[in-house]
């Protein structure tokens, strides 16, 4: 069943759909559900290794072998995703779903990547938590603790790497992590105020350039 | 923990929050800080969020799981995924302001601050107890973890088995 199908109906859902329009996308395709479902139910079940493998496999699914969308329709899709604020690849997941099959491909592609991961990780999270205080789970966590501290500091500078800009303009980069750096090591409770000010300074002071997309999804 | 109480927070952090680990620096201040969730809990979670599969940030379901049981970590998925969908009719009404170059200084700007959040929340996990706590091999583990992590050629879980065999073999007191 096609969504073109499913979306003749009257309910609040489909004229919700109807309020943003797929005409955005006037010569998109139209996906069946089933397959749609299976391609994100793949990428929610297989992608072990965060956003590098999941946009690897979101690639394979829906560009490589399925052809829904070109390459150049998905990076620009992918471009507009990393401005959402959360989790970027929930929001590509979600423009993919809604141009391919309206607001049930959006409902679709989001639960099929999101709710397998979810069981998993909950899974997962039973176990080490159950385990936790055994002697040898507390000697393992003393060693994966400073590897969580080393892969945070490398997600920053990751982040780092796609935002901050080269030549003299970089300087004044560079300066607003060392400020959000010290702020939240000398106050703690600042992290909203950090995120906010550097944002609304941002839109001012920092607006000739694009970010790059190549960040921590 | 009220599961509605941790979807507010979660939600606060997924709107403020840019990228699956933007979220960290609010979760900690309201979990951690406040007393609500423990940092070891906190290495837990970005361990299994590591290890899991789907997008980074899929660590918020473990951490939601640990403060409030399945229904925390419910209240964790739906908040984390609420913020990102708002860009669907933002991009059908807006396309063209998404793309201007105020709205990207304001998406650099809070892409930098959370760079430099980051870096201090590594700093944190490093020394929750300060720098007396910390062994010569926690620095070893994590200088490691950070390179391999900014060169993006190891995979998550290995570094997490090869954190976890240090510590049995180094860690046990």
């Amino acid at each position: 069943m096609t969504v073109t199908a499913l979306t003749s109906g009257t309910g609040p859902g489909l004229q919700a759909c109807s309020a943003f329009p797929r005409a955005s996308y006037p010569d998109a395709v139209t996906v069946p559900l089933g397959e749609l479902a299976r391609a994100w139910l793949a990428v929610g079940t297989q992608s072990v290794g965060g956003a590098t493998s999941t946009v690897s496999l979101m690639r394979l699914r829906i560009v490589e072998r399925t052809g829904w969308l070109s390459l150049r329709e998905f990076m620009e899709t992918y471009a507009l995703a990393i401005l959402s604020p959360g989790i970027h690849l929930v929001a590509l997941a979600a423009l993919i779903g809604h141009r391919l099959a309206g607001l049930r491909g959006l409902v679709i592609s989001v639960a099929g990547m999101m709710v397998p991961s979810a069981i998993i990780t909950v899974a997962l999270s039973v176990i080490v938590g159950a385990a936790g205080d055994h002697p040898v789970m507390r000697a393992a966590l003393a060693g994966v603790a400073p590897v969580t501290a080393g892969m945070t500091a490398g997600l920053a500078l990751v982040t780092a790497r796609s935002t901050v800009r080269r030549g003299r303009r970089g300087i004044v980069d560079l300066l607003v992590i060392t400020i959000a750096f010290g702020l939240l090591v000398g106050f703690p409770s600042s992290t909203v105020l950090v995120v906010l000010g550097s944002a609304l300074a941002g839109s001012v002071l920092l607006a000739r350039d694009r970010p790059g997309a190549g960040g921590a999804e | 923990m009220g599961a509605l109480e941790l979807f507010v927070i979660f939600l606060k952090a997924s709107t403020l929050g840019l990228g699956g680990y933007g979220s960290l620096p609010v979760l900690r201040e309201d979990l951690i800080l406040a007393g609500r969730a423990t940092d070891e809990q906190l290495v837990q979670a970005l361990a299994v969020g590591r290890l899991s599969t789907g997008p980074n940030g899929t660590y918020v379901i473990s951490l939601g799981y640990f403060a409030g049981g399945v229904a925390g970590a419910f209240a964790a998925l739906v908040a984390a995924c609420i913020p990102p969908l708002m860009m669907v009719p933002l991009v059908a009404v807006a396309r063209g302001r998404l793309l201007s170059s105020a709205f990207a200084g304001f998406v650099r700007g809070a892409s930098l601050a959370t760079a430099g959040l980051l870096l201090a929340i590594g700093l944190a996990l490093l020394a929750p107890q300060g720098a007396a706590g910390v062994a010569w091999w926690h620095l070893v583990l994590a200088a490691v973890a950070g390179i391999a992590t900014y060169q993006g050629r190891m995979h998550p879980a290995l570094l997490i088995g090869a954190g976890a065999a240090t510590g049995l073999a180094l860690g046990r007191s």
